[in-house]
């Protein structure tokens, strides 16, 4: 399985997958094939909650081509818990901004061809 | 390392156009070959940047350029580097001629993308990001800016009236500008009112999608003496990188390639950015032009908002910024951009800037960017 695919079956899950640099314990998003810290190739893997709270977000009104039927949705930007990684997915059903204020607490619970989905928890 | 000058330069007008990619390439590569008061056949090779030319049924465009200049025996590189291509091909003819390979080279931008509307656009401007991660998930060019936006009224004191005044200044500026797309003056509440994007970016927070050309003819300062006429010497050149996607960033308000790509340009150049008089920088959106400017060192981080309420950064204040329009008013066809800075620089270093003249201009600084700043170059010039 590739390392996207990997991703996209444990999003499925709801489960976020990293890697852990066996080295340094840097941790990544599991796409990363060099530690950003000490450039080792060996990783472990961590498997994640897929929990965090919102960090940034969009409400998206234009949408690129497949997206037009979901309008209006978020494109948020994740801070998982207790890591220093973030995560950015689909979120559907906010219209305004009251709907999701920044810090708002969210979790992956999927992936499909809105990319890797996230709800409010 | 050689010298390296700026000795012509010309760009087509920006909006819709109805002429062909090959032939805008054309004509705004003639117009910088006359304004150098060059034969095509002093120069020795090509840098074409240009993103989409898929769009308009004409890739591997250099040769086509250089076949219709007259020179089809010079070598040529087509550039994609996003939104950041032109600075890139500019960059390359730079170092091509500081290393002693040429002593004339052109280096051209061009887009064509408006025939293909703006779902298309949209769509295939997106393929710029880190499509598994941001793209995929739905997010346009505009809604990744406006999750910049986002952070930014949430870390620091602003509001979306202010971002509004950036798009106000840069209108203001592109109606001096004769090239420019939008060549109207709008008011903070036209930028209110006009439609949402993505939230909190409304319309007019965003550069247009346009067709354009620029055109520059750069050789090394040897060349420049010997045949004479106006021209501008590049003093500083940078590049940087970023994490492609936002999420990957230290700081969703800070571009790390910006602070990079500057910091490498200035030390060369051997100044600080309290010594540019003024700047082309990337606003591809109003929330781009603050964050630009605090990166490059013009404000403190968070402070970039308070110099534009305070009408700071408009032309003859105490930086003119974007002077052209910039990218919200002049227009943004991405292939072209980068270039079109350069070009900007030229005409306001040389006295040709007309009514959006910058008084006294001795330094100016042109930065581009690719997607959300993922790649992007900086260069500083200074007039002879």
């Amino acid at each position: 399985m590739s390392v996207e695919e990997q991703v996209i079956e444990n999003a499925k899950k709801g489960k976020f997958l990293t890697h852990k640099c066996t080295k340094c314990g840097f941790l990544h998003l599991s796409t990363a094939y060099y530690c950003l810290e000490c450039g080792s190739k060996d990783f472990e893997e961590v498997l994640l909650d897929g929990t965090g709270t919102i960090a940034t977000y969009t409400i998206i009104t234009v949408a690129p081509a497949g997206f037009e039927k979901y309008t209006p949705y978020a494109f948020v930007v994740m801070l998982l818990d207790n890591v220093k990684l973030r995560v950015s997915g689909f979120m559907a059903n906010i219209a305004t901004p009251a709907d999701l204020p920044v810090g708002t607490r969210a979790k992956i619970t999927g992936f499909d061809e809105r990319g890797i989905i996230i709800e409010k928890q | 390392m050689e010298k390296v000058c700026v000795l012509g330069a010309g760009s087509t007008k920006y909006g819709k156009l109805a002429d062909s990619i090959a032939d805008i390439t054309t004509q705004a590569s003639v117009s910088a070959i006359e304004s150098a008061g060059i034969d095509p056949k002093e120069i020795k090779a090509s840098y074409i940047s240009n993103v989409f030319g898929v769009a308009d049924k004409q890739v591997h465009i250099g040769p086509v350029l250089m076949s219709r200049l007259g020179i089809p025996d010079r070598p040529s590189l087509t550039i994609e580097s996003a939104c950041g291509s032109g600075s890139v091909s500019f960059r390359e003819a730079y170092a091509n001629i500081a290393a002693g390979f040429y002593d004339c080279l052109i280096a051209t931008g061009v887009e064509k993308v408006t025939h293909t509307g703006t779902e298309w656009t949209t769509t295939y401007f997106a393929y710029c990001s880190d499509f598994f991660y941001e793209g995929q998930a739905g997010a346009s060019f505009p809604g990744l800016f406006a999750s910049m936006a986002r952070a930014y009224l949430t870390e620091f004191d602003a509001t979306e009236e202010d971002f509004a005044k950036v798009a106000v200044k840069n209108h203001d500026n592109g109606v001096l500008n004769p090239k420019a797309h939008m060549q109207k003056k709008i008011t903070v509440d036209d930028v209110m009112k006009s439609a949402v994007v993505a939230s909190p970016l409304k319309l007019y927070d965003c550069c247009p999608f346009s067709d354009g050309a620029s055109s520059v003819i750069l050789c090394s300062e040897k060349f420049a003496k010997e045949h004479g006429g106006d021209y501008v010497e590049v003093i500083g050149s940078g590049r940087g990188g970023s994490p492609a996607a936002l999420q990957g960033r230290e700081h969703l308000t800070t571009i790390p390639s910006t602070k990079i790509a500057s910091e490498s340009a200035y030390k060369m150049a051997g100044v600080t950015a309290k010594d540019i008089d003024f700047a082309e920088v990337h606003d591809c959106f109003t929330i781009a032009e603050v964050v630009d400017t605090e990166d490059l060192g013009f404000f403190e981080k968070g402070k970039g908002i308070q110099a534009v309420r305070e009408d700071r950064t408009k032309l003859n204040s105490d930086i003119s910024i974007n002077p052209s329009g910039g990218l919200k008013s002049k227009g943004h066809p991405i292939g072209a951009t980068g270039i079109g800075q350069v070009v900007e620089v030229y005409d306001q270093l040389t006295g040709n800037a007309g009514e959006r003249t910058v008084k006294d201009a001795k330094v100016g600084l042109t930065h581009n960017f690719g997607a959300t700043g993922a790649s992007c170059a900086v260069h500083i010039f200074q007039s002879v």
